[in-house]
């Protein structure tokens, strides 16, 4: 029996590659949209856990969210000093670290922050952190190694930004992979930020002959990107070869940062601060939580990117049934010939139900394959733009779908199969 | 052996005033070598239907040894064809990208799990019997004659105590044609098969025992 479904497939062997190829694309297409799905909320979820709290200026959530987790660039308002040094003295946090963004190398972009971000982003992996002005530590994918030296590019290079030319890094160590857009990130102590930005600004100024002392958001204004804006004066630190100063990071009186990262001592002291750091001028959130929100938003995309799917899967699987029924027109003189040469009609319908099966069964399983391959390479190129690992993986979940498609599969075969079965021999044997 | 006997048989297509098959009587002795004949349209193919049980009868009675085909359901004709009827029909009805001997062998792989012991050895008595040397050969590649052949020895390989032909040499030359006749007479014979043969070849009518004509329906004449 085994044996004349072999042979007439491969009698039919184009055909049935056909019919195979055509089942395994849309099986594939449903596959590679709910892999990636999965692989795309999974990966930023795990983004957004290295960030419990994050404290920035009132504004967007979102925004906040994306320029913190995602380091989207944006322009975000300051907060100010004042807060960072609060919340680093606050015996419910953990450690509190600025980030200070707006300059990038290449496409990568520089963060501002402190040693305690450099921990609570997992550690290094080789060379050493920080310590002076001019020094620098990069994500586990930029393209810079220990002893690189590099100019600070206010704006991407893609996008045509300026150089601080008077400012150099040197690469001093390298993070440990994140599996976040931070391993695409080059951090520098955030002094050095604002003393890059405090430059800028005092130059500006003395044209105006003005004195801007503890205003936050000045330079600022050339640009649409945020950054952390110097407050000229107080944060001078006139030697880019100086020793970094925690405490002067920490003081009352330090310049403004875009977004402040809180690693709270508890999930009760998270909420609390959360609580108190909800002002008119601050703003406070769990990053999984806008995250979460986003995602309910974006349900909707996901279900109409499912039912496309499913429409294509319905579609191929009418035009499969309608080749598969001419196919068994085309062949019922034969399988009308085997009930009169003594085959009983139940095998007449196994036979055909076996090919049939066989071919879907096959695509069905190719196209799982092959949307699981797909899905990879979408997700092996979105990760190397953004650096969120997504991790493209089959769940437990995924079992009945593919049980119930399977289970479709099987009464789709016996169609045909129950055609054949009624087919009439003698009629058969006439052609 | 079995003995047919045919009772009052009538098939009516719809739509049709008269009927396309009426057989008052007939009767087939075990072991008989009987022709039917008659222009296209008189009811041969249909009668073959009828004695074969690839059809039932509307009306009548049509008994194989007793047993009156015309009242089983169409699984237990099914089955009684397939333990008492071997087929050859003029176009052969073989399994192309099967060899030869998978296609004798297919009616016994198709009707149960695992082929009967012997059953091998008897496809290849059976294709040797016939003149097929190259057993393995894929049955598309064979020429007409040979195709023919082999349905003869498919037609045999469950041992069928009746032997049904429907115009077995009508799509082979005169040379292939006589070979495929002389064999369904010589292996009807040993294998003590009832043998009906529907032709219009008068060659191989006039080879068997009996002949009957039919017209419009009817038996005109029987012969031979």
């Amino acid at each position: 029996m085994f044996r004349l479904v072999v042979a007439d497939l491969r009698r039919n062997a184009l055909g049935a590659l056909a019919i195979v190829l055509i089942v395994a694309f849309a099986a594939a297409l449903g596959v590679a949209v709910t892999l990636q799905e999965r692989a795309l909320r999974l990966g930023s979820a795990r983004a957004a856990t290295a960030f419990p709290l994050v404290v920035g200026a009132a504004g967007s959530e979102t925004q906040l969210m994306l320029s913190a987790v995602f380091l989207q660039p944006a322009p975000l308002g300051l907060v100010p000093g004042r807060v960072l040094s609060s919340l680093a003295a606050d015996p419910r946090v953990a450690w509190a670290a600025p980030v200070g963004f707006g300059d990038f190398v290449e496409d990568y972009p520089i963060v501002g922050t402190t040693q305690a971000l450099v921990d609570g982003l997992g550690g290094l992996r080789d060379g050493r952190a920080f310590a002076r002005l001019d020094e620098a530590v990069a994500g586990a994918a930029v393209a810079l190694r220990p002893g690189d030296r590099f100019h600070p590019l206010h704006g991407q290079a893609s996008t045509g930004g300026h150089m601080h030319g008077e400012t150099t890094y040197e690469v001093v160590g390298r993070l440990a992979p994140t599996g976040t857009p931070w391993d695409r990130a080059v951090l520098v102590p955030v002094e050095a930020v604002w003393r890059t930005h405090g430059l800028e600004a005092h130059e500006d100024e003395a044209h105006e002959g003005e004195q801007h002392e503890g205003e936050q958001h000045e330079g600022e204004q050339h640009t649409d990107e945020a950054h952390a804006s110097g407050a000229p004066g107080a944060a001078q630190a006139p030697d880019p070869q100086a020793a970094i100063d925690p405490a002067r990071v920490t003081a009352a009186g330090a310049p403004g940062v875009p977004a402040i990262v809180v690693k709270p001592r508890s999930i009760a002291d998270a909420y609390k601060l959360r609580q108190e750091w909800r002002t008119d001028t601050t703003l406070a959130l769990f990053p999984a939580e806008v995250l979460t929100r986003l995602y309910a938003t974006l349900g909707d995309a996901r279900r109409v990117l499912s039912a496309v799917a499913i429409g294509a899967q319905a579609l191929v699987a009418a035009a499969i049934l309608l080749v598969i029924l001419l196919h068994v027109g085309q062949r019922r003189r034969q399988i009308g010939a085997l009930r009169a040469f003594g085959a009983p009609r139940p095998a007449v319908f196994a036979v055909v139900w076996m090919e049939g099966f066989a071919l879907l069964g096959l695509g069905l399983l190719a196209g799982v394959g092959l949307g699981y391959g797909a899905a990879r390479l979408i997700a092996a190129r979105l990760e190397a733009q953004s650096g969120v690992a997504l991790p493209v993986l089959f769940t437990r979940d995924d079992l009945t779908p593919l049980l119930v498609l399977a289970g479709a599969t099987a009464v789709l075969a016996a169609v045909p199969a129950l055609l054949a079965y009624r087919q009439s021999p003698a009629a058969a044997l006439r052609g | 052996m079995p003995a047919l006997a045919v009772e009052a048989l009538e098939v009516r297509f719809p739509g049709l005033a008269t009927p396309a098959l009426a057989i008052a009587h007939l009767t087939v002795e075990s072991g008989a070598r009987l022709g039917l004949t008659g222009p296209s349209g008189s009811g041969k193919t249909t009668l073959v239907n009828l004695v074969t049980g690839l059809e039932r009868a509307g009306r009548g009675r049509l008994a194989w040894d007793g047993t009156d085909i015309a009242r089983l359901s169409e699984g237990r004709r099914d089955r009684w064809r397939a333990a008492n009827v071997g087929l050859v029909m003029q176009d052969f009805h073989l399994f192309d990208g099967l060899s030869a001997r998978d296609n004798v062998l297919l009616p016994l792989r198709l009707s149960r799990l695992s082929l009967p012991a012997g059953a091998g050895a008897e496809a290849d008595r059976l294709l040797a019997r016939v003149g097929i040397e190259r057993r393995d050969q894929k049955v598309e590649t064979l020429s007409r004659g040979q195709k023919q052949r082999v349905a003869v020895a498919r037609a045999l390989i469950a041992r069928p105590g009746i032997l049904v032909a429907d115009e077995p040499t009508a799509s082979l030359d005169a040379e292939a044609g006589a070979t495929v006749a002389s064999l369904l007479l010589e292996l009807a014979t040993e294998a003590k098969a009832t043998l009906i043969v529907a032709s219009h070849d008068p060659r191989l009518l006039e080879r068997l025992d009996r002949v009957v004509r039919l017209e419009a329906g009817r038996i005109r004449e029987t012969g031979g």
